[in-house]
């Protein structure tokens, strides 16, 4: 059967924007590389150095996967970021490539030290070959299922691939020089912005990959200083909507949409069900994308049938009312069976529709 | 200055996480001829603990542990120059540990590092992206009395399975711990390790249970 995209783009951007009018709820789901090597037999070079190819794998695998939502799991703020930075300072050796996975960056490599930091040259998106092909491979998206493309930005995500663990060392005894390097990649965040606009337009919604806002990695007052205010900045310059996701232990959901105006968020953590359905009733506008499909643990050692469970339990605690959007938690990792992944299509097609049957 | 107050200097000092102000003091206590176990007892895993509740009551964050971390092994190496074997500081076992392959992350782990050496573990770093075959062969090596696989990644799932299962095959004892935020109960039984992590902190809770 040919997949009806505009059902979805319909589905998914109408819930974002808390219509009534969906027929039932958003199937989201992160598959980045690894996923789409997996279903199209590709290298993550092979992909990356074509946009067609590039667009026509994920757009196959998308499909394969029956998603609602499509996206170039590169055009993000963390790896490929890294590798901008690691071009622009001379520094490929921060980076390793795999084959059937995205590159990484060597943690706290780039900008080893206070030096590092000061000289850091900003990377011109436009030239960077990856990241050109991956805002070429989103405008063919675009094109081809007129699907719009949302742009996913971050600042403490390229904090920790630069800077590594000394980053929350700087906190404590050198803030000035960990604030400069914010800046620097905000600074970095805005020139892939600009790249997007020229190349595939006014994205509908920014993505934040606001690592940040986890209480086991800093206090939520500190979130705020090394992201949370570059986020405000941002929102003044990019009039849409803003998501925020994290994918930390404890996050401050709670406190950060209290600071920072999100339309939806997107979490890993935290696990338990009632912390959304409370979270639900204290932020009715707020959508919610998640809630609790573990890809460790139903999704990666449990049946299809396990998976049908959760998803059900995740429509019938958080979809009446609408302004929710079922997707596991974390991306898909490579063990997942696909049977298990296809599950969450089929149960939502048997309890999400519209309007949410709880009996 | 007494004893009991230089001592209580240089716990407010690994409280505070000043490095620099911790080799000051143990310094003076050295003088003062404090014992270097007095030293680490009264003072320097004083210290240590009354950071873990801070950091329990939410009160203290990462960023603390770290700088009390650093201070901590600041504070136990000059003990240990000073006073050579006299010091009568034992190790508390020798832990191995490493990001698994494939994986080049290494936040969680290295804190965890810091912390074990703070607590008086030796540790053998390997690093990331090390392959199972390089945590056997140290393993055969040092006989740790823990192994710790550290993974971000959800891909990273698969190769502590690869690793585990190299391990056990060629009958090695150490207890194996797993840590990484993507884990649960389920995938720690599919690794086959004594236990996981989901965060660094955890981590070395669970490695002192588990020892």
């Amino acid at each position: 059967m040919v997949k009806d995209w505009a059902a979805s783009v319909n589905r998914i951007f109408r819930t974002i924007g808390g219509s009534k009018r969906v027929d039932k709820v958003p199937f989201l789901a992160f598959a980045g590389e690894q996923m789409i090597c997996r279903v199209t037999g590709k290298t993550v070079k092979e992909l990356y150095s074509s946009p067609k190819v590039y667009a026509n794998a994920i757009i196959s695998t998308f499909e394969f996967l029956d998603t609602d939502s499509i996206n170039v799991p590169s055009a993000y703020a963390g790896p490929i970021e890294a590798l901008a930075f690691a071009e622009s300072n001379n520094k490929l050796d921060a980076i390793k490539w795999f084959d059937y996975k995205p590159l990484m960056c060597k943690q706290g490599v780039i900008c080893k030290t206070e030096e590092d930091i000061e000289n850091l040259e900003i990377p011109d998106h436009g030239r960077n070959n990856v990241w050109k092909n991956s805002l070429l491979t989103a405008k063919l998206i675009n094109e081809k299922i007129n699907f719009p493309q949302v742009i996913s930005l971050s600042i403490w995500s390229v904090v920790q691939e630069l800077r590594g663990i000394d980053a929350y060392k700087d906190m404590r005894r050198n803030p000035d020089l960990l604030l400069k390097l914010c800046e620097k990649i905000y600074e970095s965040q805005m020139d892939v912005y600009e790249n997007w606009l020229e190349i595939v337009g006014m994205p509908p919604n920014v993505f934040i990959a606001g690592y940040s806002f986890n209480r086991h990695m800093m206090s939520f007052q500190d979130a705020m200083r090394y992201e949370g205010q570059f986020i405000k900045r941002m929102m003044n310059k990019i009039k849409v909507p803003f998501m925020l996701h994290n994918c930390g232990t404890s996050p401050y959901f709670t406190e950060v949409v209290e600071e920072i105006d999100f339309i939806a968020v997107n979490g890993s953590h935290p696990l338990d069900i009632e912390y959304w359905i409370d979270f639900k009733k204290k932020h009715p506008k707020i959508v919610i994308i998640g809630a609790n499909i573990d890809v460790s643990r139903e999704m990666l050692t449990g049946s299809p049938s396990d998976v049908e469970e959760k998803v059900k339990e995740n429509i019938l605690s958080l979809a009446p009312g609408g302004r929710y959007i079922c997707c596991p938690v974390c991306s898909l990792p490579w063990g997942v069976s696909i049977p298990n992944i296809l599950a969450i299509p089929k149960a939502i097609e048997k309890y999400g529709h519209y309007p949410i049957n709880i009996n | 200055m007494t004893e009991e107050e230089s001592l209580e200097k240089l716990k407010d000092a690994i409280i505070k996480g000043d490095s620099e102000k911790a080799i000051l003091l143990v310094n003076e206590s050295i003088k003062m001829g404090i014992q270097a176990k007095e030293i680490l007892n009264r003072a320097i895993l004083k210290g240590a603990e009354e950071v873990g509740n801070l950091y329990e009551e939410g009160e203290y964050f990462l960023p603390d542990l770290l700088m009390t971390g650093d201070a901590i092994n600041a504070a136990t190496e000059l003990l240990k120059s000073s006073f050579g074997q006299e010091s009568e500081i034992e190790s508390k076992g020798t832990i191995l540990i490493g990001t698994v392959e494939g994986d080049i992350h290494d936040l969680g782990k290295s804190l965890v590092v810091s912390l074990l050496k703070g607590q008086g573990f030796d540790v053998v770093d390997l690093g990331s992206d090390v392959p199972p075959e390089e945590f056997l062969r140290k393993a055969k090596e040092i006989n740790p009395i823990l192994i710790g696989l550290s993974g971000l990644m959800t891909m990273s799932i698969s190769k502590m399975i690869e690793t585990v299962n190299l391990l056990k095959s060629e009958n090695i004892q150490s207890r194996i711990i797993i840590g990484g935020g993507i884990l649960s109960k389920e995938s720690c039984e599919m690794v086959g390790a004594d236990d996981f992590a989901k965060d660094g902190w955890e981590g070395v809770k669970k490695i002192n249970n588990l020892i």
